[in-house]
């Protein structure tokens, strides 16, 4: 079935923090990263609260591209690429090349996969300002050259200096989890020896005004599982996880912080914005996921869930995940709870939770839990993180477009 | 070499036809879609070219006195695509209960111009005044999505986001996918609208046919091209897992033998090194196919009339053939077809369909000077016989991802 492929590096921008042990120690101490939003005026919206990234700079991290040439996605991605290449122990800091410290590896051999909900929606959102205005003679070469979402992926690979595969998936809210699926194929495949695999996304206006129609933004916070619960807080970031081979991680004698051991995905063919009633595509994933690692459910310790805190959701998802885990209460949490929906970041800082706590033997809680919801009936790992042994955690992720997607990560052991 | 991945039925909605076999005979006549666009005014765009698709009718494809509200162009043309390739491949609703099919779609932008009147909506009328169906779309993954929905699709549904070579990169995902056996069946291709949007934007970059101050001709490898005329359509091809195709006595019109992939990470600013990243592209999907250059019969390129792309690519592909360069029949679709972004990728290896099954190359159609420049020997305005062999289809990207696919004849109905 091809190598065993591990997760070597973590880098996340989020609201609550930026690197790997920054957003670790703020997940697992319950910290929200809710504020009014600034990115654009709310005052016409019947919400006004999200989860936005503060104070980014985008020039601390990236080395070759300039930041102006870069949508604010793309920011995000880059600069998460970069935190997983060095948490990797691959960049070497130097402020005139990439660089990289390639360790053997052929760049020509090292490629990427990034998934997005919106791609580059502020860009769009700066030509709709111009139609709006009726200012058209106004849009420039620049709407083009930076809104199509597959720069995101290519603006890391172009930072990075990597050039072999380099494929963006915007498989809206799982897009995460399709890119990590796609980059162990294609290492298991033997098409590249290492991957860059997350998900991006900025703080749109698109988005928060199709939630706020939709009625799915909670006023103040996010609060997955609770029988109170009034929606999602939609939000910005992004993660990168470094993907390679075992035997490459072990020849250069890298850190591992987890197995990837298997992924599903499925899709509802039902809905675009709703799931399927009963949770089908959900566990049909959860389910495809466990048979492909030969895994049981009983095998799994922890699930991070996709657990958006809208009513319709988390009741749908508790559904699925007791269709396939029946009546053993695995613990399942959300961090949308903390760092609000993400969108097309989401599964892939959820993917950078799952390898940590296979590592660490902890998992992060789901906060702002107050009362339990009987048809949300789960172990939700209520407010304050747990010390557990994690030997395999699975990271659940749903979209528009009825995409469901699981992946599992295993404590690494060789 | 990996077990190949067998073709077994194709749906197109094209400016130049919906049937593959009406595709071929357009474009084997040099039959050029091309032309000023009708759809929307485009004064003072410098750009007047397009290849639209005239009267776009769904109930002619998913069937009359249905509600198609829900979907916009492009889901639409999407959702026709996939009810042409499932019909053509066989997988009609009972099998696909039996087995889900999944989608791979290829496509730049799901439909930028859902996504743009969905915010100048809210812009002009107020967020509450927006409507949650146009939502729904606004998401890129909505042409699949959608489509999925409207033919029952459990399986793997991924969309890929890209211009020229989305549609390849769908392909080999999807051939992946069945290869690793976790699908017996794949609709994977590509969709993308024309729409206004996306129209306005490359005409203000400078790369599309009409906007450099020089005679509009979108005509790949001309000497005197200027850009590209922006197109649309879609195009599903049924992969399907030569067990699965055997089991059920399907005909097999090709098989893909083989993929391969690379980047240029100066974006294409570089000519240099975009020609080597598609050059290693082609390299891997020949070694990947396990055939030489000298085994293949002709190519397809993506080449569009871009002025650095066209080159870059040719550069590239011809790097990779080495003596075989010199004289290999080389197509490029889409002085006729225009740049259809998403569904180009998924339109080269339809096309490639056509020709094993007649023998008949389509030309450059308008081509009148080449390039003195080009790399490529094969080159040339009339359509030509090619002998029955492999054929390799090439892409490069706007953003310097390089991909390339092999295909081989099918032997009809497999044994």
């Amino acid at each position: 079935m091809g190598p065993r492929i591990v997760v070597t590096g973590i880098g996340a921008v989020t609201p609550v923090g930026t690197g790997r042990e920054e957003v670790w120690s703020a997940l697992l101490a319950g910290r929200s990263g809710f504020s009014p939003v600034e990115t654009f005026d709310t005052s016409r919206y019947p919400v006004h609260v999200g989860a936005e990234v503060r104070g980014f700079d985008p020039a601390r991290h990236l080395r070759r591209l300039a930041p102006e040439e870069l949508g604010r996605a793309s920011q995000l991605a880059v600069a998460a690429g970069r935190l997983a290449l060095a948490d990797a122990g691959l960049d070497t800091g130097g402020l005139d090349t990439a660089g990289l410290d390639t360790d053997g590896l052929d760049p020509e051999r090292c490629g990427v996969a990034m998934g997005t909900t919106s791609g580059e929606p502020q860009i769009v959102e700066r030509f709709d300002d111009r139609v709006a205005a009726d200012e058209l003679d106004r849009v420039d070469g620049e709407f083009m050259d930076r809104y199509p979402s597959q720069l995101i992926a290519a603006n890391l690979a172009a930072e990075t200096g990597f050039a072999g595969p380099v494929t963006m998936i915007p498989t809206a809210c799982a897009a995460g989890n399709y890119a990590v699926a796609h980059a162990f194929d294609v290492l298991r495949a033997g098409r590249a020896d290492l991957m860059l695999a997350g998900g991006a996304d900025c703080f749109s206006r698109i988005t928060y005004t199709g939630f706020a129609r939709l009625g799915a933004i909670a006023p103040d916070r996010c609060r997955p599982f609770d029988r109170n619960r009034q929606g999602m807080i939609p939000g910005e970031g992004a993660a990168v996880l470094v993907l390679e081979t075992a035997e490459r991680a072990e020849a250069r004698g890298a850190r591992v912080w987890a197995e990837i051991a298997s992924y599903g995905l499925t899709c509802d063919a039902h809905h675009m914005t709703a799931a399927h009633p009963e949770g089908d595509g959900a566990a049909r994933a959860m389910e495809e996921a466990l048979a492909a690692g030969g895994l049981g459910p009983d095998d799994v310790s922890y699930v991070s869930a996709h657990g958006t805190g809208t009513p319709t959701n988390d009741r749908l998802e508790a559904a699925a995940v007791r269709r396939v885990f029946g009546e053993r209460r695995v613990p399942v949490s959300s961090i949308k709870s903390m760092i609000g929906h993400t969108m097309g970041a989401a599964s892939a800082i959820e993917a950078a939770v799952c390898a940590l706590a296979v590592t660490d033997d902890r998992v992060p809680p789901t906060a702002n839990f107050e009362e339990p919801d009987p048809e949300c009936d789960l172990d939700c790992v209520p407010n304050e993180a747990r010390e557990m042994p994690v030997e395999v955690a699975m990271n659940n992720a749903y979209a528009f477009g009825g995409n469901n997607a699981s992946v599992i990560f295993r404590k690494w052991r060789p | 070499m990996r077990p190949a991945v067998a073709v077994t039925g194709l749906g197109v909605v094209t400016p130049l036809g919906d049937t593959p076999g009406a595709l071929h005979e357009a474009l084997c006549r040099g039959e050029r879609a091309v032309a000023p666009i009708e759809r929307f005014a485009v004064d003072g765009l410098g750009s007047t070219l397009g290849a639209e698709i005239g009267g776009f009718d769904p109930a002619r494809y998913l069937g009359a006195g249905r509600n198609f509200r829900p979907l916009d162009r492009n889901g639409l043309l999407t959702a026709a695509a996939a009810e042409l390739a499932l019909a053509d491949g066989g997988w009609d609703a009972e099998r696909r209960e039996g087995a889900p099919v999944g989608l791979v779609l290829g496509t730049m932008f799901g439909s930028v111009h859902t996504i743009s009147a969905f915010d100048v909506r809210a812009l002009q009328a107020g967020p509450n005044y927006v409507k949650p169906l146009d939502f729904a779309n606004s998401v890129i993954n909505a042409p699949a999505g959608q489509s999925a929905i409207w033919h029952g699709l459990r399986g793997v549904n991924t969309t890929i986001a890209g211009g020229p070579a989305a549609g390849l990169q769908a392909l080999a995902y999807a051939a992946d996918r069945i290869a690793a056996g976790r699908a017996d069946a794949v609709l994977a291709g590509g969709s993308d609208e024309l729409c206004f949007e996306s129209f306005l934007g490359f005409a203000r970059t400078g790369r599309a046919a009409g906007t450099s101050g020089r005679e509009a001709r979108p005509v790949p490898f001309d000497a005197r091209r200027d850009g590209f005329a922006l197109g649309e359509g879609a195009a599903l091809l049924v992969l399907e897992s030569v067990d699965s195709a055997r089991r059920r006595g399907a005909r097999t019109l090709a098989a893909l033998a083989g993929h391969g992939a690379a980047f240029d990470p100066s974006r294409g600013r570089d000519a240099a090194t975009a020609a080597r990243a598609v050059e290693r592209a082609v390299r891997a999907a020949l070694d990947d196919a396990g055939i030489e250059p000298a085994e293949l019969a002709f190519a397809s390129l993506s080449a569009d009339g871009s002025v650095d792309g066209d080159l870059a690519e040719a550069r590239g592909v011809a790097a990779a053939l080495g003596a075989a360069a010199a004289e290999l029949p080389v197509a490029a679709i889409k002085s006729m077809l225009g740049e259809p972004l998403g569904a180009g990728g998924a339109l080269q290896a339809v096309a490639a369909v056509g020709t094993f099954g007649d023998g008949r190359l389509p030309g450059v159609a308008g081509l009148e000077e080449t390039d003195p420049e080009l790399p490529l020997g094969g080159v040339g305005a009339a359509t030509r016989e090619v002998r029955r062999g492999p054929a390799l289809l090439t892409a490069l990207d706007f953003d310097g991802n390089a991909r390339a696919v092999v295909l081989v004849p099918g032997e009809g109905p497999a044994g």
